[in-house]
């Protein structure tokens, strides 16, 4: 077997470690690929993003469900944190960002969480601001890290009433930040007439979706 | 849509809600569909009332729900409280919904918050333990008012998953299904005393024993996994419960279970059972699986009541009549989970006004 051929191997090991959600074997091919001089931004996005990306389709199809979803989440996230002092910085510098939360009055953030694991493991920056988040705090947060994308959900009804006003603030501040929105409750219908610029139905199709409105508001401006 | 006009009034009914729901229970005819508008916060928001009283005080808490009782003229029986039920019982701590934009009671800190935790964990003594002498005050006022009491036992997966958080519980189904096992074992117990505790204060024809199954459902776990960590438990909750003389047990199977249904059919619920649906179980489907053993609640979703029109929530509440009425234990037409806080007064009576239109059993 020659290097390619290993570094290769590894790739693949590691992105069905995270689907089998074996944190021993991520962790160790992890380094693994480090000593076989594989560059470590390769392996998290031909490794770990696409073992994520697997994941995603899995529970799309009702194969995986949250329980498992988290521990190849963690699997991701134990393998990452070998890798990631090793990256170089300009390669960091072209990642895509969001600032995400769950709105006022809602503290679910299971929801919350699965799509910030799908957004990770695509090789976005991610402020996460957890869960009974004011709309004010998702504009400063959006102007302080100068995040592309602001996502949020709601579980509830209730506090489904809390996302027009957060789109305003966002909007008001700069009309051209990209607005996602998820949850039970919405649908694409109401996401649009919330003012969002895209809708997710779930953790599996957000980064595609998130991308799809991202080049439009772009386009558009 | 039968129009309205101006001298339009609902018929007046035959019987009274508890003649209604006894009637009903007791496999005798009714004169229409009985009404669960499923209010809680709702209650409060009508009342003009906060909503950290409504959930922190019992006396408050009747009094909103008795005037929305009247104001609806709707047959469900009064609860206190909701939400996080055993994370303050076994020694976590909750706090009261402080903004209009929540719901219902949250869990600040889970009594579990380590493998250790779950050791030490011990089955809470049930006359003192969290809210439960809130929920005994609230239910010897609803008593003292010749109404039906109505307690919270279950389910317990979703009363495990709020003494660990449920993120902690789902990756130990996978990795530590003996730690799994061990809360959910207490969460059952707990709901038996609970119950227990009801039943011997009460009397069994005045208790209504609830569950509710969020965290049970395929939106967070799989059909497999409901097989070996729920179904088992609420084999033995049910069991045990009816075993206590309880007349029956009302279960809302909360959110998507389509798949879970087989073994929900499974179940002892009484006879009949009440048996609640969320928006996603079709109620054709849910009487096909459990209408022969259970009354079939559903189930207009709760977002269409709060956001789309009163002529599109009385259509709603049409096809669910269609579907449900002929049900052989009974329907009750109802919301597909708790009705929204802030839902337009005239969305909750347009489903009154389909029951008046379409709920009558000539």
């Amino acid at each position: 077997m020659d290097s390619t051929e290993a570094g290769t191997e590894i790739l693949r090991g590691l992105a069905e470690a995270v689907v089998a959600y074996d944190e021993e074997k991520t962790v160790e091919l992890a380094r693994m690929s480090l000593k076989q001089g594989i560059d470590p931004g390769v392996a998290i996005l031909k490794g770990l993003a696409f073992g994520m990306d697997q994941v995603g389709k899995l529970y799309e199809t009702q194969e995986y469900f949250v329980p498992e979803l988290l521990l190849c989440a963690d699997a991701m996230n134990a393998a990452l944190d070998v890798l990631k002092p090793h990256i170089k910085v300009e390669a960091q510098a072209e990642r895509h960002s969001v600032v995400i939360g769950t709105v006022e009055g809602d503290i679910h953030e299971i929801g919350k969480n699965l799509v910030k694991i799908m957004y990770e493991a695509a090789g976005w920056t991610v402020y996460d601001l957890g869960a009974d988040v004011k709309a004010a705090s998702f504009s400063e947060e959006q102007k302080r890290t100068g995040a592309e994308v602001v996502a949020m959900s709601c579980l509830m009804t209730t506090s489904m009433l809390a996302i027009p006003e957060v789109i305003k603030a966002i909007k008001a501040n700069d009309p051209d930040i990209t607005v996602m929105v998820g949850g039970a409750p919405l649908n694409r219908e109401l996401a649009m007439a919330y003012g969002a610029d895209g809708y997710a139905e779930s953790c599996g199709s957000a980064v595609k979706e998130t991308l799809t409105a991202l080049n439009r508001v772009k386009g558009a401006t | 849509m039968r129009e309205m006009s101006g001298d339009w009034s609902l018929r007046p009914g035959g019987m009274t809600p508890r003649e209604r729901m006894k009637a009903l229970l007791s496999g005798r005819p009714i004169d229409r569909t009985p009404f669960y508008p499923f209010a809680r916060s709702f209650c409060a928001i009508q009342a003009g009332m906060s909503l950290e009283t409504f959930f922190s005080d019992p006396a408050s808490s009747l009094e909103a729900q008795l005037w929305t009782k009247i104001m609806l003229d709707h047959d469900e029986v009064l609860k206190f409280g909701g939400g996080c039920y055993g994370a303050w019982e076994f020694g976590g701590t909750v706090k009261p919904p402080t903004s209009d934009l929540q719901q219902s009671m949250s869990v600040e800190r889970h009594p579990v918050q380590s493998e250790e935790d779950v050791e030490r964990l011990e089955l809470p003594d049930i006359a003192v333990a969290g809210s439960i002498p809130r929920t005994m005050e609230f239910c010897k006022l609803q008593h003292a008012a010749g109404l039906v009491c109505s307690v919270s036992v279950g389910t317990p997966f979703l009363i495990a998953g709020n003494i660990c958080g449920i993120d902690r519980l789902s990756r130990w189904l996978l990795k530590k299904p003996v730690l799994a096992h061990r809360v959910l074992r207490l969460a059952t117990d707990f709901g038996v005393a609970v119950a227990k505790h009801w039943l011997d204060t009460f009397g069994p024809d005045n208790v209504d024993i609830r569950e509710s199954a969020p965290t049970d459902s395929n939106q967070v776990i799989s059909p497999k996994h409901f097989r070996d960590f729920s179904f088992p438990y609420l084999m033995e909750l049910h069991e045990r419960v009816l075993g206590l003389g309880a007349r029956y047990i009302y279960s809302h199977i909360c959110g998507e279970q389509n798949l879970n249904l087989p073994l929900w059919r499974e179940l002892p619920f009484g006879d009949p059972g009440i048996a609640s649906f969320g928006h996603e179980v079709d109620v054709t489907k849910a009487v096909e699986m459990l209408g022969d053993k259970c009354i079939i609640v559903g189930n207009v979703e709760p977002r269409i009541i709060q956001t789309e029109s009163p002529r599109t929530v009385y259509e709603r509440s049409r096809e669910c009549l269609e579907k449900g009425k002929q049900g052989p234990r009974g329907f009750i037409l109802a919301a597909g989970c708790e009705l929204p806080p802030k839902a337009p007064a005239a969305n909750v009576f347009a489903m009154k006004k389909a029951i008046d239109d379409f709920g009558w059993y000539e």
